[in-house]
């Protein structure tokens, strides 16, 4: 991890979100399933309303409510016992994510003991939010899931591929992701698939779990996968889980799928993985993505452009815009990670986004870039957790060669508007 | 941890009843916020102090930039930065205080505030960082008020969270500083955030009448002017009765009376100016105040005109927290909308009896609004749903009108001005056709 570290002794104007955030995001995206945060109430309360906003969907979280009497006499056990019972009273989970915070992590209690107390189903995970962030988080929980419920096999099913992406991507861009991969004559389980649960349609009914997602079966089954592919640096440990299971499964990697490069390497693996060629219609958007880069070019290129969040989702932005000619004059990470650094970018806030404004002729950053760019007058591509004031995140596509067309229009068209 | 002093203070209202209002939150069926989050809501307008929260990311890293409690102080504004020492692995191994230091330190030099507020988390409790005696160091050191705020979130709920908060103000600032001049009409208003601006639709009447905001906990509050609350006259609670026990506290301390207010709709507008002009206990103010309400009245009246012809026979449901669940239900009755229900889940034994007066034997009061409210809308046949942003998937998945009343909200629905702007946002729901439109039947299921 070569990005260079926050000296600060603080946060000015936070980026970094939190493990257990990124752990509940994991668990959301597994059918029917109920988050439960291991820590005060004030921490799931806090994650739920911060999503609420960002998806504007109702977000399905529990929590144990350790007070400060429970904080110091027990082990958790008891409390994590009776939070499932309040919770089955109610409705019937597929799945119970049982997630630590800081403050169980700081007094220690075991979870792995408390969730074999239960007679539900149950993936246990330690996310203190004293270390990692969002994306280590989410990552740490798919791996547990893999380790705690894909049966061991030595079977393989050929042409069934297990996707795991990273926290950054959209629903929409997963659905299209898994799309892709599906074109090519191969099956494919995402894990976690928000592009089901946390897309922004309208149900039949407000559900109190997540609706839609990977079932428990499939998770138990993603064993007899040919191949495993990991989008972002984040994720490339998590192969290692599904491998344990079975080592006869491919690992394939991608640190990104942004741009006209990044998306020909991966059409390039999965012709070879499948043996098959692309449809007409993905050979279409890769054409389209061409025109659109030599169509935007003089109004993104030479742009000097601000990128500031998580690591593995602004990588890819920053590739396609950089092949559309912009410099990427600024980039902040939320933490470190070897996609930060290929950007040569740096872990850090807003207060330090702000003391590189000099110069910046767009941000792309959180709805905290909002007020940055305001006050220096620049033009703002907002993407990111929170995205709040902000309408149809879940359907913003920058991925591969479609998303990679859309997004350079929407930058070049927030680029020559006025401001 | 300085919460046992303070435990005398967490009496409520509901204290005579059996039910505990109060009560610890149940794991696997609480949602509600913390303590911490609590004194966040209480102290974060005080816009010219750094608001810095000694703890992991969760806390500040989820929740700074969310409340629009606007401010007057020029230059920046605290409440809509985030500071945050953002505690690591080796802070919670060795303390956290050195960073603690560091980062007060930090803030000092680069945003030169008027004081900084250090709120301790559930982690900084536990390890048991010394945070007052790093406060009491960085105040001599940097010669400004570093308040130490102890309202951890496990110690409990929003409400507790809010009181412990004012209670570290009232220890720290209060009585430390006086007024350059007094009148015999300085009052303070506790417990109004000025959320949306709310406050400012009535503090040109009170100035018209001559009464003078000495200070405020907390809405567009003043670090300076707080310290001198002891001078004034008069304590008026406008929200929060969490914050009850600052004011008998002051009452003891100071002998300053105390006034419960709402600033929510006509009738209660014009029942807290009157209350206020009362309390200070002077006729001619007393006759002013009465000449005062009778015009804004007339002219609240004349603006609702045109709104009050179509929400006559409207029926809503409201859910809300705390006072509001009264206070809004009445100003729709000034609307002229029927309140069918209201969420007394987060209300005291007093707000629920207030509740009971203004939405009369057949109102609903919900304990569980969650589960309730969908079938009350239903059953009922409500034509639209206030609540707070949580709610806004139920209000559209039951095909009802929304309106946001809570914190999120984008403009005030404060005082006689704010009435206006209520009626005005509650025929905008209610007229869109959005609603109907989304509960077609799709062509394959006809």
């Amino acid at each position: 991890m070569g990005a260079i570290m926050q000296t600060k002794p603080l946060h000015v104007n936070p980026l970094k979100l939190s493990q257990p955030m990124g752990a509940t995001l994991a668990f959301l995206g597994v059918d029917g399933c109920m988050p439960l945060m291991h820590g005060a109430q004030g921490c799931a309360s806090f994650t739920k309303v911060f999503f609420t906003r960002h998806f504007q969907d109702p977000i399905a979280i529990q929590t144990t409510a350790v007070t400060d009497i429970t904080a110091v006499l027990d082990g958790g056990a008891k409390g994590i016992a009776e939070a499932v019972e309040n919770i089955t009273k109610k409705v019937n989970p597929a799945l119970i994510g049982l997630f630590t915070t800081g403050l169980t992590e700081t007094k220690g209690d075991d979870i792995k003991g408390a969730a074999s107390g239960l007679s539900l189903p149950v993936v246990y995970v330690n996310t203190p939010d004293y270390e990692g962030a969002l994306e280590s988080g989410w990552a740490l929980s798919v791996s547990a899931m893999i380790t705690q419920l894909t049966t061991p096999t030595a079977q393989i099913q050929k042409g069934k591929v297990a996707l795991l992406p990273h926290v950054g991507m959209s629903a929409l861009e997963l659905e299209r992701l898994k799309e892709c991969i599906a074109s090519f004559g191969l099956s494919v389980v995402a894990l976690p698939d928000i592009s089901l649960s946390l897309d922004g349609h309208l149900g039949e009914k407000q559900t109190a779990l997540s609706s839609g997602g990977t079932t428990v079966e499939e998770i138990k089954e993603l064993g007899t996968c040919e191949a495993v592919i990991t989008v972002g640096a984040s994720m490339e440990g998590c192969a290692k889980a599904l491998r344990a299971k079975n080592p006869a499964i491919t690992p394939l990697h991608v640190s990104h799928l942004g741009g006209l490069v990044a998306t020909d390497s991966f059409i390039a693996m999965l012709m070879s993985l499948s043996g098959n060629a692309p449809t007409p219609t993905l050979k279409r958007w890769r054409a389209r993505l061409q025109d659109a880069l030599l169509d935007t070019h003089e109004m993104v290129g030479g742009k000097n452009v601000a990128l500031i969040g998580e690591p593995d989702e602004i990588v890819g932005y920053g590739a396609l815009l950089q092949e559309a000619g912009a410099k990427l004059a600024c980039v902040i990470g939320a933490t470190s990670s070897t996609n930060l650094e290929s950007l040569g970018g740096v872990v850090g806030d807003f207060e330090d986004l702000e003391h590189r404004m000099e110069g910046i002729d767009v941000v792309i950053g959180n709805f905290h870039a909002k007020a940055i760019a305001k006050r220096f007058g620049v033009p703002l591509v907002v993407r990111g957790f929170p995205s709040w004031g902000t309408v149809g995140g879940a359907l913003n596509h920058s991925v591969l060669y479609e998303g990679g067309a859309q997004s350079l229009f929407r930058v070049a068209n927030v680029c020559e508007k006025d401001h | 941890m300085q919460l046992a002093d303070k435990s005398i203070d967490q009496t409520c209202a509901h204290v005579a009843s059996k039910k505990p209002a109060c009560s610890r939150p149940t794991p696997g069926a609480t949602t509600g916020g913390c303590a911490f989050e609590g004194a966040q809501i209480a102290l974060f307008p005080y816009a010219d102090a750094a608001h810095l929260v000694h703890g992991p990311l969760t806390c500040l890293g989820a929740s700074w930039e969310t409340r629009e409690t606007k401010t007057s102080v020029e230059g920046r504004d605290f409440t809509q930065m985030g500071f945050t020492t953002g505690m690591e692995l080796n802070d919670v191994i060795f303390g956290g205080e050195p960073r603690l230091a560091k980062a007060i330190a930090y803030i000092v030099e680069a945003y030169a505030p008027e004081a900084v507020f250090v709120y301790t988390t559930c982690v900084s409790a536990l390890v048991g960082d010394d945070v007052n005696a790093t406060c009491k160091e960085a105040a001599l050191t940097h010669g400004i008020p570093v308040v130490p705020v102890h309202a951890p979130g496990f110690v409990g709920s929003k409400n507790l969270g809010s009181r412990l908060g004012a209670m570290d103000v009232l220890k720290n600032l209060i009585g430390t500083k006086e007024p350059q001049f007094s009148t015999p009409y300085d009052i303070n208003l506790i417990g109004e955030y000025n959320v949306t601006g709310d406050m400012w639709q009535y503090t040109a009447l009170l100035e018209e009448l001559g009464i003078r905001v000495l200070s405020t906990l907390s809405g567009d509050g003043r670090v300076a002017k707080i310290r001198t609350a002891h001078r004034a006259k008069l304590n008026v609670i406008v929200c929060a009765k969490s914050l009850n026990a600052v004011c008998e506290r002051m009452e003891k301390e100071y002998g300053i009376p105390y006034i419960s207010v709402s600033f929510y709709g006509k009738r209660d507008t014009s029942d807290a100016l009157l209350q206020i002009a009362h309390a200070l206990g002077d006729e001619a103010l007393m006759e002013r105040t009465k000449a005062l309400v009778a015009r804004e009245e007339a002219l609240v009246e004349a603006k609702l005109l045109p709104f009050k012809t179509k929400l006559t026979g409207k029926k809503a449901v409201l859910n809300t927290g705390g006072n509001k669940s009264w206070s809004i239900a009445s100003a729709l009755q000034d609307l002229g909308v029927e309140v069918v229900g209201t969420s007394v889940r987060k209300a005291t034994e007093e707000d629920k009896e207030k509740a009971r007066k203004y939405l009369g034997e057949n109102g609903v009061l919900m304990e569980n609004p969650g589960a309730e409210q969908a079938n009350l809308i239903k059953e009922r046949g409500a034509h639209l749903l206030l609540a707070g942003g949580r709610s806004l998937y139920t209000a559209i998945k039951q095909r009802v009108a929304f309106v946001d009343v809570n914190q999120e909200k984008k403009v005030s629905y404060g005082a006689y001005n704010g009435l206006v702007n209520l009626a005005h946002d509650v025929i905008k729901a209610i007229e869109n056709p959005v609603f109907d439109v989304v509960g077609r039947r799709a062509p394959w299921e006809q």
